[in-house]
């Protein structure tokens, strides 16, 4: 997995002078956490790490953090992007929130990446890592004194164990040859089945108990590359206003359902809600449902074509049954 | 936690309704005008096109306990906007499909096209969808403390 | 050693059982069905406490609710006369006695800086003091610290009984319960057996080799000054938060951070004044009603965070840092930003500064 870390840096390095910065991951506070790189010096980019800690989505930093628009004179914005990742870059595109000759992407085809509470809870002492990376179907994680192995099923994060975009659909280079995707098209998604199989009360029941979790933290609304509102989100505002500072059940239900109402047609499963959610409510979960109810009635997945346009943004005349 | 055993007839429930203003509404208006009889359950509220329908009225109205909610606009090719109820429909359709998913019963919606000239047909749905909330009773809404006990662990 | 009281681990739940008879008992449970977190929550009959690792939401809302009513009004219209209007107002409610079970040294320090903010000043907050009063904390000393933990990097440490009214030191086979005051020395025959001379000892072991733990490296209670220098380096902040996503996370999981905001929720004729915590890192914290912000972007809102714990803070009182160093911040944070780092870097030279 090094020599991936390596041809990612020596990638960047033939093009850094054309950039202004790249975006990758870095080694965080600890051997466990990785974090997202600004790196703004060629002498800076061995730095750069890429291991199955990196899950973090960067495209958010497109929109939100940088100005990846059309600039006169401007230097492109390098990133780095695993295959759900550059689908977010695709779907900013088509909303014309970036654009692409702004950009230069280093695509990475990813095995999945590690949920680290999944994993603390199977081995708290776990610390001081050398390496980790993905050997068939386990997690192997290198320590001074030993090797732990894990099956993937047990660490991965939610969304990576329904992953069927392990290759970037957009990039200028690819790092390392293209994948299998675990799971074919077509297969239903495991999680919102297992939710399906539940009656309507069962299933209120299953969001109150989840939803009551919710400390309003708005990490899950921050994190979502395609959350574009940024600080006008309807949430906060006083006029109109949607929601009061009560934290009942209702405020934290509706929250949600903002959220993923207006992900309905856009969401492009890069779990980043979830996966950043400190109480670690499934909230990825809604839009997955929303994204199957827009692929059985407008057949439409969400990043994947720059060309096209998501289809609750458009219309067509002609159709019948609805 | 309000009771969930089905209301009795005479029980009057609140139905919220967002009609366009440019037919739907006109149709409610031609209905009563004629004097056809009505259920009594549905409040309206005027949009200025079904195009202005944001679903999060909808949501927001059964999370807050609504029994039931009905959007109604001009037919398609009819929107005074030429394309408003165009783009609704995709909305209120890909809506109605995702209430269950969160425990609201897919009955609890509908949406329905009808012009200023069909207050006929007006009448006819809004019996229909009320007899429909009848039948489902009033919305249980949501447990403002959860309940320890059925707790339905997934993942 | 003041007063004691031995509880083994299979009476613990009987323990919490009785104090529940008679106050409120918080104690960290797991967040949810297979989760890694913890939450503080109310004892339920059958409910033990987890105490093996840092909880990840903070007992701060038994003193400091996340949203708390402070006054509930009704309008009343005049029958004879409709534009006679009066207002029937309810304020206070009484609290019932809580104590918190099982919390680490540094979510109870975090009070002595609500304890600044709320009683110590000119105005004393009513709501605040109420619960303050009659609320104990009875704490654990700390032994697993993890890579995210600072504490003695901010003049705390796993043995620090600052705000603390009973002590849990865990020993062979359970607890031994020790009081710190007259309050908490009062329900100490509640809650266990005495303690013997041989447990006493072996706590007093275990309290000493916590006490002599350094968690943390370097002090970063000297960076008032720094900070200033620093503040208008926007080179240095656009380097340090670039990769902040400005979510509540840091603010709402901090046992020091205390800001809040207060609204009028009105339905018809009644309504209710709620106080609710709110986030310095929201853009909404610092908006005018004119529509100005002065703190446009996360860059000066992540920089106020580290100025007001770090340096306005301890100018105003005397020196003390609003940071209990709990980590919590470092180890919630969705993108892992490391808020000792950026402070540490804060002396260091303009070209030298690394965001790890």
């Amino acid at each position: 997995m090094g020599s991936k870390t390596e041809a990612l840096a020596k990638q960047f390095e033939k093009v850094f002078d054309d950039l202004e910065l790249v975006i990758g991951w870095e080694t965080g506070f600890d051997s466990l956490h990785a974090t997202p790189a600004f790196i703004r010096q060629p002498s800076a980019l061995g730095r750069l790490i890429w291991n199955p800690f990196c899950s973090h989505n960067l495209s958010g930093y497109l929109t939100k953090t940088l100005n990846a628009t059309a600039q006169e004179d401007a230097k492109k914005i390098g990133i780095c992007v695993k295959g759900c990742d550059s689908r977010s870059v695709v779907a900013l595109i088509q909303e014309k929130f970036i654009s692409r000759e702004r950009l230069y992407i280093a695509g990475i085809p990813c095995r999945g990446t590690v949920d680290l509470r999944r994993l603390m809870r199977l081995k708290p002492s776990l610390k001081d890592v050398n390496t980790v990376h993905i050997e068939g179907n386990e997690l192997a994680v290198e320590t001074a004194r030993q090797t732990h192995r894990f099956p993937l099923q047990d660490v991965l994060l939610r969304k990576c164990l329904q992953c069927r975009y392990p290759n970037p659909v957009l990039y200028d280079e690819l790092i390392g040859e293209p994948l299998t995707p675990r799971v074919t098209e077509g297969q239903a998604p495991p999680f919102v089945d297992k939710l399906e199989a539940h009656s309507l009360e069962q299933r209120r029941v299953f969001w109150e108990r989840e939803l009551d979790r919710c400390i309003r933290c708005y990490a899950c609304r921050n994190a979502c590359p395609l959350c574009v509102c940024q600080d006008n989100c309807i949430l906060e505002s006083r006029m109109p206003k949607w929601l009061s500072q009560r934290s009942g059940m209702s405020e934290k239900f509706f929250f949600h359902m903002i959220h993923a109402v207006h992900l309905a047609g856009r969401c492009t499963e890069c779990g980043e809600c979830e996966r950043v959610c400190p109480m670690e409510i499934p909230v990825a979960l809604m839009k997955e449902k929303l994204n199957q109810v827009v692929k059985e009635l407008l057949d439409y997945e969400a990043g994947l074509n720059p060309e096209t346009q998501p289809p609750l943004l458009t219309f067509d005349p002609s159709e019948t049954g609805i | 936690m309000k009771s969930e055993a089905a209301s009795t007839p005479e029980q009057e429930l609140r139905i919220v309704g967002f009609l366009c203003n440019w037919c739907s509404y006109g149709g409610a208006d031609t209905a009563g005008i004629c004097r056809f009889k009505q259920p009594t359950d549905l409040r309206i509220i005027r949009i200025p096109c079904t195009g202005r329908m944001d679903p999060l009225f909808a949501v927001k109205a059964l999370i807050y306990g609504a029994d039931g909610v009905l959007v109604s606009g001009c037919h398609p090719k009819d929107c005074h906007y030429a394309v408003g109820n165009y783009y609704a429909r995709r909305r209120m359709e890909v809506l109605k499909r995702f209430l269950p998913f969160i425990g609201i019963d897919t009955g609890r919606f509908r949406y329905s096209w009808v012009s200023a000239s069909e207050g006929q047909l007006w009448q006819q749905v809004v019996k229909e969808f009320s007899e429909q909330i009848h039948r489902l009773g009033a919305n249980p809404g949501l447990h403002e403390k959860i309940d320890v006990e059925a707790s339905l662990f997934l993942f | 050693m003041s007063g004691t009281a031995y509880i083994t681990h299979n009476e613990l739940t009987s323990a919490l059982e009785r104090l529940s008879k008679e106050m409120d008992v918080w104690i960290p449970v797991e967040t949810g069905d297979k989760k890694w977190g913890i939450q503080f929550s109310k004892y339920q009959p059958g409910k033990a406490p987890l105490l093996e690792r840092q909880s990840t939401t903070l007992p701060k809302k038994v003193l400091f609710p996340q949203v708390e009513t402070l006054l509930r009004f009704c309008y009343q219209k005049d029958v004879e006369d409709r534009s006679r209007v009066t207002i029937d107002l309810k304020d206070l409610e009484d609290m019932a006695p809580a104590m918190v079970f099982g919390a680490r040294p540094c979510d109870v320090r975090g009070f002595l800086t609500f304890d600044q903010v709320f009683l110590n000043g000119l105005h004393k907050d009513p709501y605040y003091a109420q619960r303050r009063e009659k609320t104990l904390f009875a704490t654990l000393v700390c032994e697993t610290p993890d890579s995210a933990c600072f504490c003695s990097s901010v003049g705390s440490g796993p043995a620090d009984q600052a705000g603390s009214d009973l002590w849990i030191i865990p020993i062979e086979g359970g607890y031994l319960i020790e009081s710190l005051n007259e309050r908490g020395e009062k329900l100490l025959p509640k809650m266990g057996k005495e303690a013997t001379q041989d447990q006493i000892e072996s706590a007093q072991r275990f309290q000493e080799k916590a006490a002599n733990e350094r968690v943390g490296e370097g002090d970063l209670t000297r960076y008032v000054r720094a900070f200033e220098e620093r503040f208008s380096d926007k080179a240095y902040w656009r380097d340090m938060v670039s990769k902040c996503i400005s979510c509540g996370i840091c603010t709402y999981v901090c046992p020091t951070c205390y800001c809040f905001t207060i609204t009028d929720e009105m339905k018809e004729l009644e309504g209710e004044r709620l106080r609710s915590w709110d986030s310095c890192m929201f853009h909404q914290y610092t908006q005018e009603a004119s529509g100005h912000n002065p703190r446009p972007t996360k860059f000066e809102r992540y920089r106020n965070r580290v100025g007001h714990k770090f340096s306005y803070f301890p100018d105003k009182y005397n020196g003390m840092i609003s940071c209990c160093g709990c980590g919590r911040c470092i180890r919630s944070c969705p993108v892992s930003v490391d808020i000792r780092q950026i402070v540490r870097q804060l002396k260091e030279e303009a070209g030298d500064c690394v965001s790890t």
